[in-house]
């Protein structure tokens, strides 16, 4: 049974649907990425995951049981969901000795958790008040840390972290899901999904647009030929009688794509063209997700996020 | 018991708390010197002048009870709240025991500046002190009343949960649409908490039937009524910011 499930979710907001009809699910012992432009929708599937905010119709399940049913929820679930969620005259500390009260969770955690994001000593007594954007990061970090749970469920942690402290998040992720755990980690940043996650889910308008491992994605990612010729109008004519896509490229050369070397070369030697290229063109994950999002992105999705 | 311990750390460990309650007995500790102090002693005779500075102190019980269920609203600390407790009324059962808890604890505070600082006064200048029992009636009115003002704080920041507006729907409700009724004819006011927490003092001259443990039953019904339908609404609001 997968860890976390969203069955055909729909959240609206008045007229906006924010989520529509959203389904996947998310494995243990993996990081998986969630993918989407701002205001797509991922927040609000994760506030529906984490039992916040009540579906308008579909579910968000947690180890197959809606989330209020969670016992123990503070180690079934560790959530970091904005960096500004704080009493701003609170210290760092006391925030997450509020939460470890509320789930018997010893103060020596408290301690090792201030340790782990690097925030003991002075940062840890100093008000929320006075932190920068990146401690505040750590500090949702440690607060999803507290008590050691089996899933995690991180929104754009990796905001305003320095490259060292991404690093550092990086580490963390792959650490937990190599212990078994469960990660779901938001972001619309491709190359900072791209680095950690083994699975990808990309939404977009509040649809799934794809899911799968970070490696068939890429693999999906549709393959070119790049061709070049002596009469390449005559032979772009003949590629697309055969049926395949064909595009211009800069420099007297095509990009071709739904037919293999071997019928370009075979049709080109019928027409007596000689081909001076045949290249393959790997696109890479990038350009698919692109593909993915579609032209002249634009967000939508409304007030989701 | 391990969420209302969460709360109670939630509560002393901002500022404002402390903030609220030293300046209100302070200022107590001002009021109620000056006035046993400087009145003309003839006039030093009801319970009501020993009982002088409990006003402010009623407001802000009012207010840090609107303080205990707004400020996660504000701040967004209710989603890590709910996050730790996904069934919620748990958490608002605990926030209640808090916010009666402070009150009492306020009332005590208020009983010992009071009673230390214009028992002794009022003596001095009478050459007198009080009955025991009025003194004993007089303070567990306070106290009393101080924490059902922190319950029905809160019940109206359940219900309302913007902060600003919750404190002023707080004031303007107890203390002047409530007391509106009192115009009526009959006695249709005493069950409005202004009156009622009139009774529940005692001290003043009244012309209700209601006596204080009356008063108090009327206002402790209030307060349960509207953490009741605080209470149902977070249960099934969504927590999004």
């Amino acid at each position: 049974m997968p860890q976390l499930e969203v069955r055909n979710l729909v959240k609206r907001y008045g007229k906006t649907v924010a989520v529509d009809d959203l389904s996947f699910t998310v494995e243990p012992g993996r990081v998986t990425g969630f993918l989407g432009p701002n205001g797509s929708g991922k927040t609000t599937t994760m506030r529906a995951l984490l039992g916040l905010l009540r579906p308008s119709a579909g579910d968000a399940l947690v180890d197959g049981q809606p989330p209020v049913a969670m016992g123990d929820p503070l180690r079934t679930i560790g959530a970091a969901l904005e960096a500004t969620a704080f009493h701003p005259g609170r210290n760092g500390r006391n925030h997450l000795r509020s939460l470890a009260a509320a789930a018997d969770i010893p103060r020596s955690r408290v301690e090792e958790v201030l340790e782990m994001v690097e925030l003991s000593g002075a940062p840890a007594k100093r008000r929320v008040k006075g932190y920068s954007l990146g401690m505040r990061q750590r500090l949702a970090l440690a607060a999803a840390l507290l008590g050691e749970p089996r899933i995690l469920i991180l929104d754009e942690p990796a905001n305003g972290l320095d490259p060292q402290g991404m690093r550092w998040l990086r580490d963390l992720l792959r650490e937990q899901a190599a212990g078994g755990r469960t990660v779901l980690v938001s972001s619309h940043l491709l190359s900072e999904v791209s680095q950690t996650a083994d699975d990808l889910v990309v939404i977009r308008d509040g649809k799934l647009v794809s899911q799968g491992s970070l490696a068939e994605l890429t693999a999906s990612a549709r393959s070119m030929l790049r061709v070049r010729a002596t009469n390449l109008d005559e032979l772009a004519a003949a590629l697309r009688e055969a049926g395949a896509g064909v595009e211009s490229e800069d420099g007297g050369a095509l990009l071709v794509g739904g037919l293999d070397g071997e019928r370009i070369g075979d049709l080109a030697l019928g027409r007596g063209i000689a081909i001076h290229e045949l290249a393959p063109q790997q696109a890479s994950l990038e350009d698919r997700f692109f593909e993915l999002m579609g032209d002249g992105e634009s967000g939508g999705g409304g007030e989701g996020e | 018991m391990k969420l209302a311990k969460s709360e109670w750390v939630k509560l002393w460990t901002t500022r404002t708390t402390w903030t609220m309650l030293g300046i209100g007995l302070l200022l107590e500790a001002l009021f109620a010197g000056l006035f046993t102090g400087l009145v003309s002693a003839g006039e030093l005779d009801t319970m009501e002048e020993i009982a002088t500075g409990t006003g402010l102190l009623m407001v802000l019980m009012l207010v840090l009870g609107v303080l205990v269920i707004t400020t996660e609203f504000r701040h967004g600390t209710a989603s890590s709240t709910f996050l730790a407790s996904p069934k919620r009324y748990p958490v608002l059962l605990a926030k209640l025991g808090i916010a009666l808890l402070v009150g009492t604890l306020a009332g005590l505070a208020f009983f010992v500046v009071n009673g230390g600082l214009a028992m002794p006064l009022f003596e001095g200048r009478t050459g007198r002190l009080p009955s025991a029992g009025d003194l004993a009636a007089v303070y567990s009115g306070v106290i009393v009343s101080f924490a059902l003002l922190c319950a029905f704080g809160f019940g109206i920041g359940a219900i309302v949960r913007n902060q600003v507006g919750a404190i002023i729907a707080a004031i303007a409700f107890f203390f002047i649409v409530s007391s509106l009724p009192e115009l009526l004819p009959g006695s249709i006011g005493e069950y409005f908490p202004a009156q009622a927490l009139g009774a529940l003092h005692g001290w003043e001259e009244g012309d209700g039937t209601l006596n204080q443990v009356g008063g108090g039953l009327v206002l402790a019904a209030w307060a349960a009524a509207l953490t009741a339908i605080g209470t149902a609404l977070i249960c099934r609001r969504d927590v999004s910011d």
